[in-house]
C-alpha cells in the first residue's frame, strides 16, 4: 500500500519561501492561515554562526496524534498515508491543534479576515473561497496536495516525478531541496534517499513516526 | 511572541486560554467543581448541593464548551470516538451526569428511600467523578507539552474539585442546611492538605519532565504567571483556607464572615490553579537554537 512521504534536504533549502508562497497559492490560504513554514535555527556565538533553514509542514504521521484526539472523525488517516480533515465534521474544539506535537494545525477563525483590511477582497481571495471554500470555525492543515495526486493519479501520472501531479511545494522549491514519493516502495527516490543520506524525522521520541523526512 | 520565534524558542498554547480559549478554562474549572460538589453532597445526601452541581455543569460547562466551539451545533458529533478520544469519553460522561442526574434529582425528591433513587445516585456519583477527572485525561494525553503529560494532573483536578465541593457544601450549611459542618471542615482540611502537598509534588516532579517542562514551572514560580500561582494558588488557595480552618479548629467555630471568605478565597485558588496549568503548557522547540 502507498504512503506518501516527503524528503527535505536542508543542505539545499535556501530559506527563500517559495514553499510557502505556493502552497498559499496553490490553497487559495486567507491571511494568518500557513501550512508550509520556515524555522531558522541559529546557533553559536559570532564570528562562529550557524544559521539553517527548516521548512515544516504538517507530517501526515504513521501514528498521527490527531488523529487519535479528534472526538468528531473529523481527522482521519487515509490508506494512503494522507492525514485529512472532513470540514463538514470538524467542530472546531481544536484539541487536535493542541496534541499535534509540530504545531502543524491552524484554527480558521475568521472568514472576512481580508490581505488588505479596509479594502475588501482581492479577485483572488474571492475566486480562492469559490474554488477552494474552507469554512471559519473548523481546523485546517497541509493535504500534501491531495487534489494534485489524486487527479494525477487519475489521469496516469506518477506523484513525485510529474508535476502534476506532485504538492506544490515540492515543484516550487527553486533549489529542488523537496522530494516526494512512495516510503513504501524501496525503489523510490524518496527511498534511496534515506536510505543513502541517512534521513532523519523531525523529534521521532513524540512516538508519531513522521512522513516528512530530513537530510542534513 | 515574534514570528520567527514561533517554535524556535518555547512557545506557550495559545488555543485554550487566549481569546476564546476563556471559556474552556472556566469550563474545566467548573466541571470540576460540579463533580466534587456532587460527590460531596452525596456523601452528606443534601439535595441542594446535588442540584447545584447538577446546574453548574449543565449550565456553567456546558455553556462555556457550546460557546468555545467553532461550530457549536455540531457539538453532538463530539461523542462519536470514544474508542480514542479523552474529549469523546469526557463529553459522554458529562451527557450521562447530566441524565442520571436528573433523574436522581427527581428520585430524590418524588421517591425518597426507593430502590430507584440509590440506583441513579450510583450512577451520577461515578459519572460525577469521569467529570471532574476527564480534563486532567485530555490534558495528560498531550505528549507535545510535557508540563501537561504526567499521570499526576488527573489525581489533581479530581481532588481540586472535591476540595471545592466541600467549599461549597460548607457555604450550604451555612445558609440553614442540616449539613454537620464541622464534619464538612474536617473533610475540607484534609483535602486542603492533600491538594497542597500534591501540587507541590506536580511542579517539582515536572521540573523532571525534560527543559520544556522545566520551562514552564519556571514561567510560573519566577516569570510571568508568578503573581496567578503566588497569590491565587498560593495565597488565596491554600494559605487564606488553612488560616481559616486553623481558626476553626483551635478557636471554636469561625464566623460565617470567615468561613465565606474562606470559601471565596479557595474558588479564586482553583480558578488559579487551572488558569495555570493552561497558560503554563509549552511546547518545546522544534529545531535546535541558540536563542531560547
Amino acid at each position: 500500500m502507498t504512503r506518501w512521504g516527503m524528503v527535505i534536504s536542508l543542505q539545499k533549502c535556501v530559506g527563500c519561501y517559495s514553499c510557502v508562497i505556493s502552497c498559499k497559492q496553490e490553497h487559495y490560504l486567507p491571511p494568518d492561515v500557513f501550512w508550509n513554514r520556515i524555522l531558522i535555527s541559529e546557533t553559536g556565538k559570532y564570528p562562529t554562526v550557524t544559521k539553517q533553514m527548516y521548512p515544516i509542514l504538517c507530517s501526515h504521521c504513521k501514528e498521527p496524534a490527531c488523529v487519535k484526539v479528534c472526538p468528531s472523525g473529523a481527522t482521519t488517516k487515509r490508506e494512503d498515508g494522507i492525514v485529512g480533515i472532513d470540514y463538514d465534521k470538524c467542530v472546531g474544539c481544536r484539541y487536535c491543534v493542541i496534541a499535534c506535537p509540530y504545531q502543524q494545525r491552524t484554527y480558521y477563525a475568521d472568514g472576512k479576515k481580508e490581505y488588505f483590511p479596509g479594502q475588501g477582497f482581492t479577485e483572488l481571495e474571492m475566486i480562492g473561497k469559490k474554488l477552494y471554500p474552507l469554512q471559519p470555525g473548523t481546523v485546517v492543515k497541509c493535504n500534501f496536495c491531495v487534489e494534485r495526486i489524486a487527479d494525477g493519479i487519475q489521469r496516469g501520472l506518477k506523484p513525485g516525478v510529474n508535476r502534476e501531479a506532485t504538492p506544490a511545494c515540492v515543484i516550487a522549491c527553486p533549489a529542488k531541496a523537496r522530494y516526494f514519493g512512495d516510503l513504501n516502495d524501496p525503489q523510490s527516490e524518496v527511498c534511496q534517499l534515506i536510505k543513502e543520506k541517512r534521513a532523519f524525522q523531525l523529534h521521532p521520541e513524540f512516538g508519531t513516526e513522521p512522513s516528512v523526512f530530513y537530510i542534513a | 511572541m515574534k514570528p520567527y520565534e514561533w517554535m524556535v524558542k518555547y512557545t506557550p498554547q495559545t488555543e485554550w486560554i487566549e481569546q476564546r480559549g476563556i471559556f474552556v478554562w472556566l469550563a474545566e474549572f467548573s466541571g470540576g467543581l460540579g463533580g466534587g460538589l456532587y460527590l460531596v453532597s452525596l456523601y452528606f445526601n443534601s439535595l441542594w448541593g446535588m442540584l447545584i452541581s447538577w446546574l453548574v455543569i449543565v449550565v456553567l460547562k456546558g455553556g462555556c464548551h457550546l460557546a468555545y466551539l467553532g461550530k457549536p451545533l455540531r457539538f453532538w458529533r463530539m461523542v462519536l470516538k470514544p474508542q480514542t478520544s479523552w474529549l469523546s469519553r469526557g463529553l459522554l460522561l458529562v451527557i450521562l451526569f447530566i441524565i442520571f442526574g436528573a433523574f436522581q434529582l427527581v428520585s430524590s425528591y418524588w421517591l425518597p428511600g426507593t430502590a430507584w433513587e440509590l440506583v441513579f445516585k450510583v450512577l451520577a456519583g461515578i459519572t460525577a467523578f469521569g467529570t471532574a477527572i476527564y480534563a486532567g485525561f485530555v490534558m495528560n494525553y498531550i505528549n507535545g507539552i510535557p508540563f501537561w503529560n504526567s499521570a499526576l494532573l488527573p489525581v489533581l483536578f479530581i481532588i481540586y474539585g472535591i476540595l471545592d465541593g466541600f467549599g461549597i457544601v460548607i457555604a450550604i450549611a451555612l445558609g440553614g442546611s442540616n449539613i454537620d459542618i464541622a464534619v464538612a471542615e474536617i473533610g475540607s482540611r484534609i483535602f486542603l492538605i492533600i491538594s497542597a502537598m500534591i501540587l507541590a509534588i506536580y511542579l517539582w516532579s515536572a521540573t523532571y519532565m525534560g527543559p520544556a517542562g522545566k520551562h514552564s514551572v519556571i514561567k510560573l514560580i519566577r516569570g510571568n504567571m508568578a503573581p496567578v500561582l503566588w497569590i491565587g494558588v498560593v495565597f488565596c488557595g491554600i494559605v487564606i483556607p488553612i488560616g481559616v480552618s486553623a481558626i476553626s479548629h483551635f478557636a471554636g467555630e469561625a464566623s460565617a464572615s470567615v468561613l465565606v471568605g474562606g470559601i471565596i478565597c479557595g474558588m479564586i485558588g482553583a480558578l488559579s490553579l487551572k488558569y495555570c496549568f493552561l497558560k503554563g503548557g509549552i511546547y518545546g522547540p522544534l529545531i535546535p537554537s541558540g536563542i531560547y
